[in-house]
């Protein structure tokens, strides 16, 4: 447990602040909805209010992480979003599709719904158009991906923030913050094993150490590969959940957790190793957390 | 024995060694093809996915055909990124020449490796077919062809880049304490 000497940004969005100094802010948790097959809207009104249920209890926010894999489901995952979700609570919206993207983006402006989107995800393969559609239709929030295909070691990860290791015309940083995205998470984009997977936990310092941004991953991603898991089928879910604990433990602000349905796992998870550190880090760096922090709700 | 091939590991599974058909199944869930199929499995990413499936398959000989089939992954475009290697290689960036995927780079295999892959491997392009026993029909056809090997296998080196060990890398955490040699700590915060 330690303490960054340089300065952390805290970024606020629809009542949830995100980054600063190990110990001092709740890790938050985005969980996913619609990853597989047609939207489920049933299943995932109820996930969504569980995990509501269990950030209050917690402290540890929570934000649904909807993902969009086709035109024609836009419209109505934003009208589900307009139904179910909190007015002041932020969602994400985790879109693969460059078209796709282009749509979603235009149709939350249209909804007045950007200033509680965090947009997932900025990456090397950024297009034309998405960098159009982001400047004209501009997301509170975005997380940029720093998976470089080149090297996936922290350098690696640094290198395409700096200068977008040559895939792109400049680093990642500079095209969020020119396209007038202000508010921006570093996902260090966790990997399969074999593919250096470590690396995205180790990233997490680096990232806050060299720029300050509120940074965390999809470690879990990472379970979800291990087919040598197949062996030991009880032990999956929570190794999956478990995972996630080294994202604070590193220092890191965020966890993208899998399917909403293990918030159950993942909240109590999380809000534990949350305690942890903060009782550390109030102790050795005298960092103070909020009022809504598990070490506060819950001990 | 069977997994003397396929030094790079990843997900699949492998059946028949010395089969001439190897399957890369986009989004089609619970589909296994016959066991007279050399290696199958899915396939996600346009660039460390790709890799791997190029490693594999070149490294058993036997392997002549690779059925591409399914719906292909929606944004990463993953199997036409795949087709798109077979048909034009790499240009001088890495990039898949022609390829539709988001980040289709190909960065962990050298020149030769692909060229061995574009010359052993013809590709049956399936995207779009998801129905099984088409898939089936077109497999069987395949390996009824009972094509030649193509000679030896070829083992893919992994690139990495160069390790720079900086002990002094102040992007690495910061230990404000010091231990000396013995395990004895000298100095303990600021």
């Amino acid at each position: 447990m330690f303490s960054f000497t340089y300065e952390q940004k805290v970024f606020e969005i629809s009542n949830i602040k995100i980054g600063g100094q190990p110990g001092m802010y709740p890790t938050v948790l985005f969980g996913g909805v619609f990853f597989k097959g047609e939207p489920d809207f049933r299943g995932a009104g109820k996930n969504i209010a569980r995990m509501l249920e269990l950030s209050e209890k917690t402290g540890n926010p929570g934000v649904p992480d909807f993902f969009i894999r086709k035109e024609e489901y836009v419209e109505e995952i934003l009208d589900f979003i307009e139904e179910t979700i909190p007015r002041g609570h932020p969602f994400s919206v985790d879109i693969t599709d460059p078209s796709v993207k282009v749509k979603t983006l235009e149709m939350l402006h249209d909804r007045r719904l950007l200033g509680r989107t965090i947009y997932n995800s900025i990456h090397v393969g950024i297009t034309e158009e998405e960098r159009d559609a982001l400047k004209r239709f501009t997301p509170e929030m975005a997380i940029i991906v720093a998976f470089n295909p080149k090297d996936k070691s922290p350098d690696g990860k640094i290198e395409v923030l700096e200068n977008g290791a040559h895939l792109t015309d400049s680093g990642l940083l500079k095209i969020s913050k020119d396209l007038g995205i202000k508010k921006l998470l570093v996902d260090t984009a966790a990997l399969a094993p074999g593919d250096n997977s470590g690396a995205a936990i180790a990233a997490i310092p680096v990232v806050k150490e060299e720029y300050g941004f509120p940074t965390g991953c999809a470690i879990h991603n990472v379970v979800e590969k291990s087919t040598w898991l197949n062996g030991f089928e009880p032990a999956r879910k929570s190794v999956d959940a478990a995972s996630n604990v080294n994202i604070p433990l590193f220092g890191g602000d965020f966890a993208v957790f899998g399917p909403l349905a293990n918030a159950e796992m993942v909240f109590p998870i999380i809000a534990w190793q949350d305690i942890l550190i903060s009782e550390y880090t109030e102790n050795y760096f005298g960092i103070e957390p909020i009022g809504s922090h598990p070490r506060r709700k819950l001990f | 024995m069977e997994n003397e091939y396929y030094p790079w590991g990843g997900e699949f599974t492998s059946c028949n060694p010395k089969g001439c058909v190897a399957a890369v199944i986009l989004n089609i869930e619970n589909y296994i093809p016959t066991d007279k199929v050399a290696i199958y499995g899915p396939l996600k990413t346009e660039n460390i996915g790709i890799e791997k499936i190029v490693a594999n398959v070149i490294s058993n000989p036997h392997i002549r055909y690779l059925v591409v089939c399914g719906e292909d992954i929606r944004g990463h475009r993953s199997g036409e990124s795949l087709i798109s290697l077979n048909e034009n290689g790499v240009d001088e960036n890495n990039r898949i020449i022609n390829a539709p995927g988001a980040i289709p780079y190909i960065e962990n295999l050298n020149e030769e490796a692909i060229e061995r892959f574009r010359s052993q491997i013809e590709i049956v392009n399936l995207i779009g077919v998801v129905e099984k026993n088409k898939i089936n029909e077109v497999i069987d056809e395949y390996i009824a062809k009972s094509p030649q090997s193509f000679g030896k296998s070829y083992i893919a080196i992994k690139i990495i880049p160069e390790a720079k060990i900086s002990i002094g890398d102040k992007r690495a955490l910061h230990a404000k304490i010091v231990v000396d040699y013995m395990g004895n700590v000298k100095k303990r915060g600021v």
